[in-house]
């Protein structure tokens, strides 16, 4: 019997970790000193959030819209946390970004009282959608409609989860469908680069061409 | 009853509503406060209760009780937590103690989670019998005076958890704490949709015009509302903007100072006969929900603030707002997206002028607002997030919980 996928669906609780900072040096402590869980909520969980910000994850959007430091933000928002293997290392990509701009700025101003950065963590809670997927055809159903947080899941959090930088949708295309070539094509969307949507609009794309080419190797007409 | 809101909030709300309610069946959740009516934490408390219990919890809602001093006295402590300099003396700590202490004697404590909502009933958790202790801070204590929020977190300390509606009102304590924003009930009498008669009944009675636009403030009669600066700032829209003003409140019994202010906005707004100053009873919701549905622009020009859910209110009805960038408004209100942030009177008047001569701008952000809303600041939402902290209680020190 073919295994099916099972959708699941997620939120985030937010809990505080009672620091923040005031300037741009504080942020850089903070940063080397914070727990990986708050490092991996200010940077890989940005997603979750829909892009409806200016910048790609909460530094750069503290660094641009609260200290007012442009070219700052632009370097930060530019560290794509998917690029590298673990959170300590996008932590020391985000330490090495700001010491070299700390040594060409060294003097930046303090942010106004109450738009401090506030280090947070989360805890999340994963729940079953409901859904659950025996082929490629419900699959693609499936794909369309479902929760954004299900996209987060599978696409962007099992990127940590399963070590490897690989997704759950490619993992069970290629261990149970024996679907090589849309493993590729999945694999070759980067996450960095697209909103929750635009993730569902590229994955529905590439798998609604698996299936009409599917359904015209068995001479199906679509 | 969950049932209703299938087709209001988002479906994945409701169903890990169900899953956490799957998981806490038949235990007991009882909330504390010092008010039965007046002010956010009364309102939601009556919706949410009924909730709980239809998703098998045995949830249930205590009033602390306390004379005229007790209240001068936590209307101080709240005022020093917002940051104004209040001299609490032991005296008056010991009053608050006290009047908690024969509030113990008398409430049943025994649940399997207790929230406490704000300082007032905050000394309970010295007469904790067990169960998941979680204290609820409804207010902005970004900037507190120091002293008087020294001797609350003595209290504070002896919870299992503390909820902050946004993060920069958490205070560094040795307990966890989480990031809750509160919520509004879409299906209340407050927020449901009115028919035009419904609407037509409560502009009547108020003698409200409908010929020019109408600007709105709802809130208590509080001066951190700023409702002198929202006259000011109708006054210099009004050269440019013929308009009305209507600043509507209700009084709450654990505020004694309201009075005085509604006297210092009547007095200010002179005989102005385009400003109504409209004191509105206990339970005035649908008037209040039919003045939202009127207005043209609503404001929420505070100077500090808890979270200021008015504004979530009058997005759900897709009204263009203003908000002060204060306590949990900036959280609601995405700048330019959903609405507009200011930090004047000045300010407020020209985005006020804005919405007035942008009539689309005004409905493309009311459009925003409401789906905002939904996926954020609605009851559902609410609920879920206060389960998932007494879950995440339950399992303490994991970061992944899978239901």
């Amino acid at each position: 019997m073919v295994q099916s996928f099972e959708f699941k669906q997620c939120i985030t609780l937010l809990k505080s970790t009672g620091k923040k900072a005031c300037t741009l040096r504080e942020l850089r402590e903070r940063i080397a000193g914070a727990s990986d869980e708050s490092i991996l909520h200010h940077t890989y969980q940005y997603f979750l959030k829909g892009h409806i910000l200016e910048y790609t994850n909460d530094f750069a959007q503290w660094a641009g819209s609260s200290l007012e430091e442009r070219a700052l933000a632009e370097q930060l928002s530019n560290i794509d946390p998917y690029d590298y293997d673990n959170v300590g290392n996008v932590r020391s990509k985000f330490l090495e970004t700001l010491d070299q701009y700390l040594s060409t700025f060294p003097e930046p101003r303090p942010v106004i009282p109450g738009d401090e950065f506030f280090f947070n963590e989360t805890v999340m809670l994963i729940y079953p959608s409901g859904i659950r997927v025996k082929n490629l055809a419900e699959f693609l159903m499936a794909i369309k409609y479902v929760d954004k947080s299900s996209l987060y899941y599978h696409f962007y959090e099992a990127r940590q989860r399963l070590g490897s930088n690989h997704d759950d949708f490619t993992v069970w295309f290629e261990t149970v469908l024996a679907k090589k070539d849309l493993v590729y094509a999945i694999r070759a969307i980067d996450p960095f680069m697209h909103t929750l949507e635009g993730i569902r609009e590229q994955i529905t794309r590439i798998v609604e061409a698996e299936v009409q080419h599917d359904m015209a190797f068995a001479g199906v007409e679509s | 009853m969950i049932a209703q809101y299938k087709h209001v909030t988002p479906k994945g709300d409701i169903l890990l509503l169900q899953k956490l309610g799957e998981k806490l069946r038949g235990k007991s959740f009882l909330h504390i406060n010092s008010t039965k009516e007046g002010g956010g934490v009364a309102e939601i408390l009556h919706r949410m209760i009924p909730l709980l219990n239809n998703l098998g919890i045995n949830a249930r809602w205590e009033v602390i009780e306390g004379n005229a001093r007790f209240f001068d006295i936590t209307k101080k402590i709240h005022n020093a937590l917002q940051g104004n300099a209040e001299a609490i003396t032991n005296e008056m700590w010991e009053i608050h103690y006290e009047v908690n202490s024969s509030n113990a004697e008398k409430l049943n404590l025994e649940a399997d989670a207790v929230l406490i909502h704000d300082p007032q009933p905050a000394p309970l958790v010295t007469f904790k019998k067990g169960g998941t202790w979680i204290w609820r801070c409804h207010i902005d204590v970004s900037s507190p005076y120091p002293a008087v929020w020294q001797r609350l977190k003595s209290y504070c300390e002896h919870y299992n958890a503390a909820v902050f509606s946004v993060a920069k009102f958490a205070q560094a304590m040795p307990i966890d704490e989480f990031i809750i924003p509160p919520a509004i009930d879409p299906l209340s009498e407050k927020n449901r949709d009115l028919t035009a008669e419904e609407i037509r009944e409560t502009v009547q009675k108020f003698g409200i015009p409908l010929d020019r636009p109408v600007l709105l403030q709802v809130s208590r009669f509080d001066r951190f509302k700023d409702p002198l600066g929202v006259i000011q700032a109708y006054r210099k829209v009004k050269k440019y903007n013929d308009c009305v003003l209507v600043l509507a409140g209700s009084p709450a019994s654990d505020d004694p100072e309201g009075e005085a202010v509604l006297n210092e906005v009547r007095e200010y707004a002179s005989d102005d006969p385009d400003i109504f100053i409209l004191l509105l009873p206990p339970f005035s919701d649908k008037d209040i929900n039919a003045l939202q549905r009127t207005a043209t622009v609503v404001l929420q020009k505070s100077l500090r603030e808890g979270f200021g859910l008015t504004m979530s209110e009058a997005m759900w009805k897709e009204k263009p707002v203003i908000g002060g960038a204060v306590g949990g408004i900036p959280t609601q209100i995405v700048h330019g997206v959903t609405g507009f942030l200011v930090h004047s009177v000045d300010g407020a008047a020209f985005r006020i002028r804005q919405f007035l001569n942008n009539p689309e701008m005004a409905r493309r952000m009311g459009e925003a607002g409401r789906e905002y809303v939904r996926t954020n600041f609605l009851i559902t939402r609410q609920m879920r997030d206060y389960l998932a902290v007494w879950y995440s209680a339950i399992n303490k020190g994991k970061e992944t919980l899978e239901l």
